[in-house]
């Protein structure tokens, strides 16, 4: 008997520890959950809120004053002009970083070839470790001690957004994102971006399979807040029936079940809504059972990864929508000419939201009074809006500036899209359309956001 | 989606969590602690499977759809899971002097170490084996029965390896002296029982069949560093749900747990054609009872099994 007891102690402790693990080894889950890896990972926006903690109003404010100090043009009429930029150089969304700074780069080299009114612009890059942490401390210190009235930042939505909430807020500093996606940065008007908002992606989706002639749609999601969010846009854009709509979790070892409820379902339009891995997970499975059906997805479900690890033919007409430069058009062109023989390699999308960033932003300047964050606020949407005359380079429109145009004597039309950014800072975005035929991802078309 | 497809997809992703959850148990009747490394172990398995595979080929012919190289990776797959846990055994767990939460914590550290090196040589992003994916067999559509030769080979597989460990527990001399140190180490050694061999014959057993669930996770599923700590939850779940230290109850419990985790969609179509009354009792039920609670449904079928009987379905008998 003494033995049994122990034996239950023994396994309450082990019960206990196997808990406690257990909720370790979930907290790790959490962690990785934004390694996913890919643009619309940025997304994982629920997290913003966060950023409220980091940094209290007070400390917004005091970037007012740092900002009105114009210590940067105080350094005679010739020094540069300095803006700030926050980006993820390290941790989960490095590579969107690494990218960016390719485009980046490109641009300064652009603007300073030709100079803004003599002067050279300055960037000054701080990483935000792709956390909000880590992203308020480094537009805290753009903004107070560089006292930059122009900060392009950040890649991930919810460190965009914590750094919007807890530093630019309330402060005249032009907070301007380069690559999140989020939906929930529309509800931010003053947080302008240059990547469109995943709200497009819904409405192209749904376009697209109404326009396929299916009435009748089976959706599966990712359970976060990007998955949530885009099927919401989605199913808020739809005006067929909705089969089938449930979440499932991340890095589950089978999905099995989803694929057959949704093939039970009925419905022969099916939506993947999710990431890489899992989703080459379910086509493997929908392979291996046999089911037949039209496959939709967002970006999130594409890459080489996916095309490697599936069996030929299993995904065949598949239609996904993916963010992207008008590649078609001629300023893309030449940049990405420009972009091959400076890096040897394509530039992405990301790179294109980077360097119309630097070049809205070099542009906002010089069509301003004064450098300050108030005037800049006025140009920055006026520079790339709709009215004025197109151009397609920062050389051009420097010019028409440079010649008395005030403005709204310009539009600068990127090489990501148009930009025309809307009241609620968002641009107009370019999707194109991949169709997977022979197996690989071919463009057929292009939609406006 | 028949009631009978449903029950051979559990019985195909139970046979992987069998296979895992024995070399869990097995370990922790004689080794006396709860190896969070398992799940990693079984990473291993998978991408030693992997390299082997990649190097060896296909090797000619190929029976159940799987080329003869894949078993040939299979078996390297299983020994050099095995050979790893017995080196970290010798290694680590043998001259560390700590008690068995001790261990438990060391394993922890162990798992991210073994997670690490493969992240490192392979890279955290997915893969699978060169092995063209099948087709469900056409025989068994008409019943709603949808699995492919893979699968067969999978369920064949852990048939056999779990056939070889029982007759290895019960008729064997090894498997005797197993037995008779998860009853009472001490007794054992005093009646002349290499306790320590034993001990590391059972990291050998163990750590092989966690290896070689590994392997049929990469073939079911996919590769990826985190593969054997993403199911090692479910593992624990099905080890403490069949009595934590039995070996049968290990099976037992992977068993349900595999079962229960592939027939949740069977369960809300159930529920959702039951006459349940009052209405808003069964919008609550039909909520609950759904697809994305798969892995919470085990869990609480789990803490209802131990509620009756607190030491798990194979009671208090060890091995």
């Amino acid at each position: 008997m003494s033995r049994n007891s122990m034996d239950l102690t023994d396994r309450r402790t082990l019960l206990k520890l196997t808990g406690g693990a257990g909720v370790a080894a979930l907290s790790g889950c959490l962690s990785t959950t934004d390694d996913g890896g890919d643009g619309s990972d940025g997304s994982d926006g629920g997290d913003g809120s966060d950023g409220g903690d980091g940094g209290d109003g007070s400390d917004g404010s005091d970037g007012g004053d740092g900002t009105d100090g114009d210590d940067g043009s105080d350094g005679g009429d010739t020094g540069p002009y300095q803006i700030g930029m926050v980006d993820s150089l390290t941790g989960s969304l490095s590579a969107f970083g690494e990218r960016n700074q390719r485009g980046v780069d490109l641009a300064l080299q652009r603007v300073n070839e030709v100079e803004i009114d003599g002067r050279e612009l300055d960037l000054i890059v701080e990483d935000s470790e792709s956390e909000n942490q880590g992203g308020i401390a480094a537009a805290q210190k753009l903004v107070n001690q560089d006292g930059v009235p122009f900060l392009i930042g950040a890649v991930g939505s919810g460190v965009s957004l914590a750094i919007y909430e807890s530093v630019v807020q309330d402060t005249d500093v032009v907070q301007l994102s380069q690559n999140s996606t989020g939906l929930n940065l529309t509800d931010f008007p003053g947080l302008l971006r240059m990547s469109p908002s995943g709200r497009s992606q819904s409405l192209a989706l749904s376009n697209i399979i109404s326009d396929d002639g299916y009435d009748e749609v089976a959706i599966t999601y990712v359970n976060n807040d990007y998955g949530q969010s885009l099927t919401d846009a989605f199913v808020n854009a739809w005006e067929g029936d909705i089969a089938y709509n449930n979440p499932h979790d991340q890095e589950q070892q089978s999905y099995s079940g989803v694929i057959s409820e949704m093939d039970s379902s009925g419905a022969d339009a099916w939506l993947f809504i999710t990431y890489q891995a899992e989703f080459a997970t379910m086509v493997n499975e929908v392979y291996s059972s046999g089911y037949e059906a039209q496959f939709y997805g967002a970006d999130s479900v594409s890459g080489d990864n996916v095309i490697e690890n599936t069996p030929e033919g299993s995904m065949e007409g598949m239609k996904i929508v993916v963010p992207s430069a008008p590649v078609e058009e001629e300023n893309y062109q030449s940049f990405a000419d420009a972009f091959e023989s400076e890096y040897d390699q394509q530039p992405t999308s990301w790179a294109a939201y980077a360097y119309d960033c630097v070049i809205n932003a070099a542009l906002a300047i010089q069509a301003a009074d004064e450098f300050t964050g108030s005037a800049l606020r006025d140009t920055v949407r006026r520079v790339s809006g709709p009215d004025g005359e197109e151009v397609t380079s920062f050389e051009a429109a420097s010019q028409i500036l440079a010649d008395g145009g005030g403005p709204d004597d310009v539009d600068y039309q990127g090489v990501s899209g148009p930009i025309d950014f809307d009241e609620n800072g968002d641009p107009v975005g370019f999707l194109q359309v991949l169709e997977v035929q022979d197996h690989a991802y071919e463009g057929i078309d292009f939609v406006e956001g | 989606m028949t009631v009978l497809g449903y029950l051979a997809n559990g019985l195909v992703f139970s046979s992987i969590i069998v296979l895992g959850s024995i070399g869990l148990s097995l370990v922790y009747s004689i080794a006396d602690f709860a190896n969070f490394a398992h799940g990693d172990t079984m990473t291993i398995g998978a991408y030693a499977a992997l390299v082997t595979f990649g190097a060896v080929g296909g090797l000619g012919g190929a029976v159940l759809g799987l080329p003869y190289g894949f078993f040939l990776a299979l078996v390297v797959g299983i020994a050099v899971a095995a050979v790893v846990a017995v080196g970290t055994e010798k290694l680590i767990y043998e001259p560390l002097d700590v008690d068995s939460i001790g261990l438990l914590i060391t394993s922890i550290g162990i798992a991210f170490i073994y997670r690490a090196v493969i992240q490192i040589r392979f890279g955290s992003d997915f893969t699978r084996f060169g092995i063209q994916p099948l087709r469900p067999i056409e025989s068994l559509v008409p019943y709603g029965v949808r699995v492919t030769l893979h699968d067969v080979a999978i369920v064949g597989s852990a048939v056999v390896l779990v056939g070889g460990l029982h007759v290895l527990l019960q008729y064997t001399d090894l498997g005797r002296k197993m037995r008779a140190m998860a009853d009472n180490p001490d007794l054992a050694r005093v009646s002349g029982i290499r306790t320590k061999r034993v001990k590391l014959w059972t990291w050998v057993i163990g750590a092989g069949l966690a290896g070689a669930g590994g392997v049929f996770l990469g073939l079911f599923n996919q590769l990826s560093p985190r593969m054997g700590f993403n199911l090692l939850l479910v593992i624990f779940a099905a080890v403490i749900l069949g009595g934590i230290g039995s070996v049968y109850g290990a099976m037992a419990g992977g068993f349900l747990i595999g079962m229960i985790n592939q027939l949740t969609p069977f369960f809300s179509n159930v529920v959702e054609a039951l006459p349940i009354w009052p209405g808003w009792l069964a919008a609550i039920v039909r909520g609950l009872i759904s697809i994305e609670y798969a892995n919470a449904i085990a869990f609480v079928i789990m803490v209802v099994v131990l509620l009756v009987r607190p030491n798990g379905i194979a009671g208090e008998g060890a091995t």
